[in-house]
């Protein structure tokens, strides 16, 4: 076999590193096919989809918002806002009004977020904090204390219509999630304003000396965080048939995690929606393994934190590989060093 | 190296494809456990002799059912000081129109398989879990325990790996009131049976249920407010600091005392209610608040909770050197039994975290022995005081 060349050695890593989460994904998915007890059968998988649906949604803005260096604390408590209000008005309204509404509402929380770290400068961990705090004050207000449920049979006729499967691995809720992803995906890849939000994330004085409106950038991204939360929340609420006070607590660390194992770098200009929906998926596959093999729920956090701690450990190495050679030529260098052996070798 | 990425999903999918084809929709067999004589044998299996961690009986059936009265035409039209505005949670089951309950087996509980999906992980949880387990090895049950961590999405996900499992039944607690009813009419509609224990779910919940077990909370809590009431002279403000919102108890552990007193002892007055959450330093703040805002009129707190809640309580009653304050809680933690010892705490509900899971198992069994179940049974009443709390040691958690 031909010995491995620096250039293929470099290529084999790059390709590695660009598709560790296809590899993650693989490797972890096999090793339940072939171990898990049940695990594949389409019940199951289907079971794996409809549970991913929610914080896939949710972590395509969230990605789109690390994209640009930002960060949004916000957003576990705008999917339960959403609910809140899509349920809290269906009575009123039906669905027909009250989706688009709770919808809106996210957008409406996005968007105050984004003109407070776009225009009034301030820090979005501090701003996405306090809007967590001044949303969850609002629920339990306009709530008061109550959880909302749904039990009309057109509300169940809704909530079973989401979770049906249609075809094999699809639910209506699943397919809404696949499609946002395609499209998340394509926009911010194949299209202009897609990629100008790596350039704001990258180097935000660049992009601007480049004639992008950078605010504009970072507010739209708050706002897409927004609405993708929301839509998010109002779908599982339906599926769900209530909307409870605390039904978006765990997605926060869980999409935050997510979109980092994904690739998606905290500093920006690194990403992509497609690799965190897989990296979404590989938690999923993951949970449903560790359930299935009867194991506690301490071991779902333990390996949770020891895939992100390795992708942490990872990403710390490769930035710091990357420091070392920057600039430098392998092959000049490489070389350079034949060049002193022979004449270390002539001079003996 | 392309290639071999590309490799990989090609094998993955012709691996889904094959689990679709071969493995698809294919669920495996409950495990009948209907042998000759199973019957005979689990009906002469006697649970009752079983003792919790505590010494006290892990299993204690009858004679705690109290009186239902009338269901008034519209509940919530009452005021919330009414106790018959919370009917429909109080008793809730008890009129439930059961849809579609599989028939009894009637053949044994010896040998059956149920999935517990409970609520999250906390050593009440472990308790209660361990309860469920030595009944379940008294019938030779395989039980396996799920706990979604209070985790709504894995809850159900959780439903659906158990549905996928085809178990002989489901034991869920619910982690919300609210969305029990989807929750219990998706496994109704798969055709496990099921059985909903611990926190009260929503009334329609039940009608898909076989029954629900668990602790009679308002009861409870309307005993423990009498008592609470003749302690405090049937006078005074009172505050509550509730448990989190939206299940159960967070009503059944203030409103439960605030509408029984209002017949009671309508002297006492309700001074202010919060749901600080299970944190020692949060309920700390929030009754240092009060006592600086009510001061000497502050006479009595009713807590959710006899540990985190119950130590925030009296490191602020410490703090401002109020020893006059009546407090009592729910029960019954060490935390909780040690401050009734020391008599701080005036007292508490005694609510068995074993006895919880076991009277679930129990209720799963006498219905796979075919016996006839009630569509509520509730964990026995009591209130621990000072004069027995010795009674109730080694705690349970």
């Amino acid at each position: 076999m031909r010995k491995l060349q620096i250039k293929d050695k470099q290529q084999l890593i790059s390709t590695i590193d660009k598709n560790r989460i296809f590899i993650l994904f693989g490797v972890i998915f096999l090793f339940m096919a072939l171990f898990a007890p049940r695990f594949m059968n389409v019940f199951n998988l289907t079971t794996i989809m409809r549970t991913m649906s929610l914080n896939a949604t949710v972590a395509i803005g969230f990605t789109l918002i690390l994209v640009i260096g930002q960060l949004d604390l916000s957003i576990g408590t705008i999917i339960t806002f959403a609910a809140v209000v899509g349920l809290g008005l269906k009575e009123s309204v039906g669905f027909g009004l009250s989706v688009p509404l709770a919808v809106a509402a996210g957008g409406v929380v996005g968007l105050i977020n984004g003109i407070l770290v776009a225009k009034a400068k301030i820090n979005s961990f501090i701003v996405t904090l306090g809007m967590m705090t001044v949303l969850q004050g609002t629920i339990y207000t306009i709530t008061g204390g109550n959880s909302i449920s749904l039990s009309t049979p057109d509300a169940f006729a809704i909530s079973d219509w989401l979770a049906e499967m249609f075809f094999p691995l699809l639910t209506p809720r699943v397919l809404i999630t696949i499609i946002l992803v395609i499209l998340a995906s394509f926009g911010m890849r194949r299209t202009r304003i897609g990629r100008n939000f790596y350039m704001v994330g990258g180097n935000s004085q660049t992009a601007w000396l480049a004639g992008i409106d950078t605010d504009r950038y970072t507010i739209a991204a708050f706002v897409i965080s927004g609405l993708t939360a929301a839509v998010g929340g109002i779908l599982f609420a339906m599926e769900s048939a209530a909307a409870t006070l605390n039904m978006g607590n765990s997605s926060l660390m869980y999409v935050i995690s997510a979109t980092i194992i994904g690739g998606t770098s905290m500093a920006g200009g690194k990403g992509g929606v497609f690799k965190t929906f897989v990296a979404v998926l590989t938690l999923e596959v993951l949970y449903n393994g560790i359930i299935l093999f009867g194991l506690g729920n301490e071991v779902k956090i333990f390996l949770a934190g020891v895939i992100l701690a390795a992708v942490i450990l990872y990403e710390a190495y490769t930035s710091y590989r990357r420091e070392k050679v920057l600039g430098q030529r392998p092959e000049l260098m490489k070389e350079l060093e034949r060049d002193r052996e022979a004449a270390a070798a002539s001079s003996s | 190296m392309k290639k071999l990425v590309k490799l990989l999903f090609v094998g993955l999918m012709l691996l889904t494809a094959a689990g679709l084809v071969f493995a698809g929709g294919e669920a495996e067999e409950a495990a009948s456990g209907a042998v000759e004589g199973n019957l005979e044998a689990s009906l002469a299996i006697d649970v009752s002799v079983l003792t919790a961690a505590d010494g006290q009986p892990l299993i204690k059936l009858g004679g705690q059912t109290r009186p239902v009265p009338e269901r008034p035409a519209d509940p919530s039209a009452l005021p919330e000081t009414d106790p018959l505005h919370w009917w429909d949670m109080e008793f809730a089951g008890w009129n439930s129109v059961k849809t579609n309950i599989p028939e009894s087996p009637k053949d044994g509980a010896i040998g059956k398989r149920i999935v517990m999906i409970v609520h999250g992980d906390h050593p009440w949880t472990t308790a209660c879990s361990n309860g469920a387990q030595k009944v379940a090895d008294a019938y030779d049950i395989d039980l396996k325990i799920m706990s979604p961590n209070w985790d709504l999405a894995v809850q159900n996900q959780m439903i659906d790996q158990a549905i996928n499992e085809r178990p002989d039944m489901i034991l869920l607690i619910p982690l919300d009131a609210k969305t029990a009813p989807q929750q219990a009419r998706k496994i109704n509609r798969a055709g496990v049976p099921l059985i909903l224990f611990n926190t009260l779910p929503s009334a329609e919940a039940m009608d898909y249920a076989i029954a629900w077990t668990g602790p009679d909370d308002f009861g409870q809590f309307r005993i423990l407010s009498r008592l609470w009431a003749d302690a405090l002279g049937k006078e005074g403000g009172v505050a509550y600091v509730q448990h989190a919102p939206g299940g159960s108890p967070y009503f059944a552990r203030c409103f439960g005392p605030i509408s029984e007193l209002s017949e009671y002892a309508p002297e006492i007055t309700v001074l202010d209610k919060q749901a600080p959450g299970f944190e020692a330093d949060k309920t700390m703040q929030l009754v240092s608040d009060w006592l600086t805002r009510f001061g000497d009129e502050l006479k009595g707190i009713c807590a959710a909770d006899d540990s985190a809640q119950a130590l925030g309580i009296f490191e602020a009653l410490s703090k401002a050197g109020r020893e006059d304050v009546i407090v009592v809680a729910a029960g019954n933690s060490k935390v909780g039994m040690d401050l009734v010892k020391d008599g701080k705490l005036y007292a508490i509900t005694y609510q068995t975290a074993e006895g919880d899971g076991a009277l679930a198992v129990k209720t799963a069994a006498d219905w796979f022995n075919g016996l006839e179940i009630e569509p509520v049974r509730y964990l026995p009443q009591h209130m621990i005081t000072v004069e027995d709390v010795e009674d109730f040691y080694p705690p349970q958690w």
